[in-house]
């Protein structure tokens, strides 16, 4: 199973750059493109900050894919 | 290929090793053969290479804050990816220092086998000086931040 996520998607739907969520969520830019991009898991702690910034359910924003 | 600032901050401390390598190293190789004390002005050269170390980081440092100013705070990700290259270079550096113990021994039996045949000019060529112990740590030490840089700029690149 893979760990994906559809920050990207509830990102621009909340109308934030990478830059904007990254300082609101203590974290640089670069780590933000790499969670998009699932080249980054983020720990529980920024999973759980990014799901309360964006306002959303953690289970909807992280979910598993079979590979 | 645009380069953030952590990024930029490995290549100059890559740069730093290689310049270290091919500025400083020679004179320790040329002395390898001697012992510490009969150097030829070790001290003068052990502050050359402090002023340098010190010029170079403060410029290139104080560069990279004028040409990036925006403060880049260390996250998560940055320690996962220094907690990764760490590791490799402390493998590296293990790894290293059982060769170099396994070479000081090789280097003290051989000499002992070559005293025991009594073949002085062979005895001679096996001596072990601390001049050379310092020029191989050295090579080590310098080996291994390159390797553990670059695999942390490859890191950043990739992760």
């Amino acid at each position: 199973m893979i760990l994906k996520n559809n920050l990207k998607e509830i990102r621009q739907k909340n109308r934030f750059t990478q830059e904007e969520l990254g300082t609101d969520v203590g974290v640089s830019r670069q780590t933000i493109i790499s969670i998009e991009r699932y080249r980054y898991k983020p720990t529980l702690e920024l999973a759980m900050k990014l799901a309360q910034k964006l306002n959303i359910k953690i289970e909807k924003l992280f979910y598993f894919e079979q590979e | 290929m645009g380069l953030s600032k952590k990024e930029i901050s490995i290549l100059i401390e890559i740069i730093f090793s290689i310049v270290f390598v091919f500025i400083f190293l020679p004179y320790f190789y040329e002395n390898q053969e001697i012992n510490l004390i009969l150097m030829d002005d070790l001290i003068g050269k052990i502050i050359e290479i402090l002023i340098f170390t010190i010029i170079y980081f403060s410029i290139a440092y104080s560069v990279l804050e004028v040409v990036y100013k925006k403060k880049e705070n260390k996250d998560e990700r940055d320690d996962m990816i220094n907690s990764k290259s760490y590791k490799l270079g402390y493998l590296l550096y293990e790894f290293s220092l059982f060769i170099f113990i396994g070479y000081v021994c090789s280097k003290f039996q051989n000499k002992e086998l070559l005293n025991l045949t009594g073949n002085q000019e062979l005895y001679n060529n096996f001596q072990l000086t601390d001049g050379g112990i310092v020029f191989f740590v050295l090579v080590l030490l310098a080996f291994i931040s390159i390797i553990k840089s670059l695999y942390q700029f490859y890191l950043h690149r990739t992760v």
